[in-house]
């Protein structure tokens, strides 16, 4: 693996992690932005204007534009979260010219008043999907009540209403803001030619301009409370509870990861034996979502409605019982292996790689090589996981109940 | 650089296949068996589902965690499941860790422990999936939707029917383990940084010993008559589902069906993606994908709609598999050969991919295909031949279902 960087004037940022044996190229465009940078009559607008993107340009029309993707037989895509918006594609090698081209050009859309109502439509369809998807609607409503105001808590999708209201205007002022080059970056991995990729991001971008996009970087305040969402259309129960965790830029992220899938990381966790080797849930896990200057212990479990005490309990137990006593060096040494192996197979492919690297570069202006990262799970010891519990991160949680309940069901 | 593809069949009838990828320090497996839930004996639909939970509890003289435990300290993400035609045991992990990952398995599919007092937990988890599919309407839609498309046993919810889990007993799920869970017919894939010859050292030493032969799994019958039909559901989104016959692997004209198909829902210059969102905009999501059985191949079509607009959009997407019988452009076809062969190579950088797909392959054709075959097919095909193809074979007698508050006129199908 070789890796390369590059800032052209303008402030675009270029990385890349080459892999002479890749078969294809990965590449993508990483903006920063997201909900979180959004006000609340714009909601929804980050993610909007991601598919808008796709839109045309002066060189292109929106046929063009999914036309030339597909002439390239590229796998490409693009998602909004919070904090961050990504276009991206993988090609075969012999395409790395085209992709850049189209996916620059693509950096300056046109945004045409006609497309944008076509657009609309979609986008509220989209909404729609999600409110039959529970998860979806739990993970929203935790997101909300956990940051209380915080914008990390903003909607990506927004609602109904507001986008609705949204009119191309306010879009097109958020994206002259947002996507400057200097909160752009461009990153590539696999089998790519980087000087070709240079001159070609250089010569795309040389009319774009800087401009200010900041970001408010405050911490969400820790925040314990209790909400049911009375919903009588669902079969079962949708539990999440929210905790706080360590920021992306920190080092303890490493031990956020270990204890994250040595509590709840699918089968083999402490939550897995506790709730659904028995039966008692179908379904729970606990993963570490790390932001921008934050980051959160998000648990999930889905069970039958006349379980909700019982599993809630449970999971509040498993996650004292682990802050009081810590983990065993055998339960961590399993959950750092899951956690290498899954790195050496996500990175198998290029476009396995790209948000790994893009993301390191976004968080820390650094590009930490695969086998140095996997090193640093597998070096989480005892000591550390403790210290990050010490912290008492699970004594402060954020509880969402979504399913056919009663709004004041005891012992909730 | 020619892949490295071989294959053994061992005297009992287990059939091993390897591809080595030799810049990979990563490797995956896929293990199939081939009794899946359409094997279920009648009266015990969800058997394959329930059994699928219980050999991973204990196996060999390791109880449920020790072999939990044992699979973690290899780093092996696991994966696998139950099929209408098969039950797989996949997994992912680095080369070195192979041999100890199948030695574990070989405990798994040959000598679980089923301990009795846990099949009431089992079923529970069962009995639970079932359930959550009133919460998932896209996959209850496409559940319903196989039902009514395979006449009979074959189509058979492969979680299983509710009380029909709770007539399982534990006798059955000893004899039901006897009966699939047979050396012949049985399949492995390894693809990743591994030896051929050190794999199949490793299989002789752990599978050698393994016997028997399973329940054969009756014909796949496609429904022939067109049919609509409603699920009433109070949901934001009225599902649509679309099945229609297509072609089986082996057939003259699969590469021409695929790329048919490609030119229908490739990406998204494709004409369904085209004509029912970009222009239209009735949906976020819509698409056509094919699913290849034994001896049979179908369609299945998709798109999510708010009520008020699924007429238009029912009619649109029946409209657009209709028109591809008036032929497709030289372009459309170069399209739908570039993103076909693209997604090989891709598919190809992955181990995960590989083992799945030769382990289908060898299931459904009795071989691995390699690349460069599937290449030399796609490339063959020209515009005079699939315009053919199209017109011959244009998708017809189509069996609707829609899920949501309202039914949608269907006119002609």
């Amino acid at each position: 693996m070789r890796y390369d960087q590059a800032t052209l004037p303008n402030g675009l940022q270029i990385i890349g992690e080459h892999n002479p044996d890749a078969q294809s190229v990965a590449l993508g465009f990483f903006a920063r932005t997201g909900s979180r940078d959004e006000t609340p009559e714009i909601s929804g607008v980050s993610h909007f204007l991601e598919h808008m993107m796709f839109k045309g340009t002066e060189r292109r029309s929106p046929e063009d534009v999914n036309r030339e993707f597909d002439e390239m037989g590229a796998n490409y895509n693009a998602f909004t979260s919070e904090e961050n918006t990504v276009y991206f594609g993988a090609v075969l090698p012999k395409f790395q010219g085209q992709l850049v081209d189209l996916l620059a050009d693509m950096m300056r859309p046109t945004l045409r008043t006609s497309d944008f109502d076509t657009e609309k439509k979609v986008i509220l369809e989209e909404i729609a999907m999600y409110k039959d998807r529970p998860q979806s609607v739990l993970f929203d409503v935790a997101r909300e009540t956990y940051h209380h105001g915080h914008p990390l808590g903003n909607s990506v999708l927004g609602s109904t209403e507001s986008i609705t209201a949204l009119e191309r205007d306010r879009m097109l002022e958020y994206f002259e803001r947002r996507y400057a080059p200097n909160n752009l970056l461009l990153v590539l991995t696999g089998n790519y030619d980087w000087t070709g990729a240079v001159a070609q991001a250089t010569a795309a971008s040389a009319t774009w301009q800087p401009a200010d996009a900041p970001r408010a970087l405050s911490a969400p305040e820790p925040y314990a409370y209790e909400r049911m969402v009375a919903d009588p259309k669902r079969d079962r129960v949708y539990i999440a509870l929210v905790a706080p965790a360590p920021a992306a830029q920190t080092a303890e992220r490493f031990a956020a990861e270990v204890l994250a899938a040595a509590v709840g990381g699918g089968e083999g966790s402490r939550l897995y034996w506790a709730l659904v080797h028995g039966g008692l849930a179908d379904s729970v896990g606990l993963w570490y979502d790390s932001s921008d200057g934050a980051g959160a212990f998000y648990t999930y479990a889905s069970c039958s409605p006349e379980r909700v005490q019982e599993v809630l309990q449970i999971i509040r137990a498993t996650l004292e019982t682990a802050q009081r006593d810590g983990l065993s060096e055998d339960e961590l040494a399993r959950a750092r292996r899951k956690i290498a192996s899954g790195l050496m197979l996500g990175a198998e492919t290029p476009m396995g790689r790209l948000t790994a690297v893009g993301f390191d570069w976004v968080y820390r202006k650094a590009v930490m090589p695969l086998n140095e990262v996997a090193d640093h799970y597998l070096a989480v010891t005892p000591t550390e996981v403790a210290k990050l519990l010490q912290t008492q991160p699970f004594a402060t949680l954020t509880v969402v109940v979504l399913g056919p309940l009663a709004e004041a069901t005891p012992g909730l | 650089m020619a892949q490295q593809i071989k294959t053994h069949h061992f005297p009992n009838g287990l059939t091993l296949t390897v591809e080595t990828m030799p810049h990979l320090r990563s490797a995956s497996w896929t293990l199939l068996i081939p009794a899946g839930s359409a094997t279920d004996p009648s009266g015990r639909s969800g058997a394959a589902q329930v059994l699928n939970g219980m050999i991973y509890r204990g196996a060999g003289d390791r109880d449920a965690r020790a072999l939990s435990d044992a699979v973690d300290d290899l780093g092996v993400q696991r994966g696998g499941g139950v099929d209408r035609e098969y039950m797989t045991l996949s997994g992912a992990l680095l080369a070195d860790d192979l041999p100890a990952a199948l030695a574990l398995y070989a405990d798994i599919v040959q000598r679980p422990q089923l301990p009795v007092d846990e099949l009431d937990a089992e079923r529970a988890l069962a009995v639970q999936a079932v359930q959550s599919l009133q919460d998932r309407p896209a996959q209850r839609l496409f559940q319903e939707l196989n039902r009514i498309y395979f006449p009979g046993n074959f189509g058979r919810p492969t979680l299983g029917e509710i009380d029909e889990l709770g007539a399982l007993t534990p006798g059955d799920l000893q004899a039901d383990h006897q009966a699939r869970f047979c050396s012949d017919g049985a399949i492995l894939a390894v693809a990743g940084g591994v030896e051929f010859e050190a794999v199949k050292a490793t299989v002789e030493q752990l599978f050698g010993n393994w016997a028997g032969k399973g329940p054969s799994t009756p014909a796949v019958k496609l429904r022939d008559e067109p049919l609509y039909h409603h699920l009433p559901q109070d949901t934001a989104q009225t599902q649509i589902g679309v099945a229609y016959a297509g072609f089986p692997l082996g057939d003259p004209e699969y590469y021409m069906a695929r790329l048919a198909l490609n030119v229908l829902s490739g990406g998204m210059g494709a004409r369904l993606f085209t004509e029912v969102r970009e222009k239209r905009g009735l949906v976020y999501s819509v698409g056509a994908s094919p699913r290849v059985l034994k001896g049979v191949g179908m369609v299945l079509g998709y798109a999510g709609t708010q009520p008020e607009r699924a007429q238009e959009t029912v009619d649109v997407l029946l409209g657009e598999l209709r028109r591809i019988k008036a032929g497709v452009s030289a372009d459309e076809l170069e399209r739908a050969r570039t993103g076909l062969l693209a997604a090989l190579v891709m598919a190809g950088e992955a181990t995960g991919s590989r083992a799945g797909s030769m382990a289908a392959d060898i299931f459904l054709l009795g071989r691995p295909r390699t690349l460069d075959e599937i290449r030399d097919a796609v490339e063959g095909v020209t515009l005079a031949a699939l315009n053919e193809h199209v017109s011959t074979h244009a998708p017809t007698n189509f069996t609707v279902l829609t899920l949501g508050p309202a039914p949608v006129e269907i006119h002609s199908i």
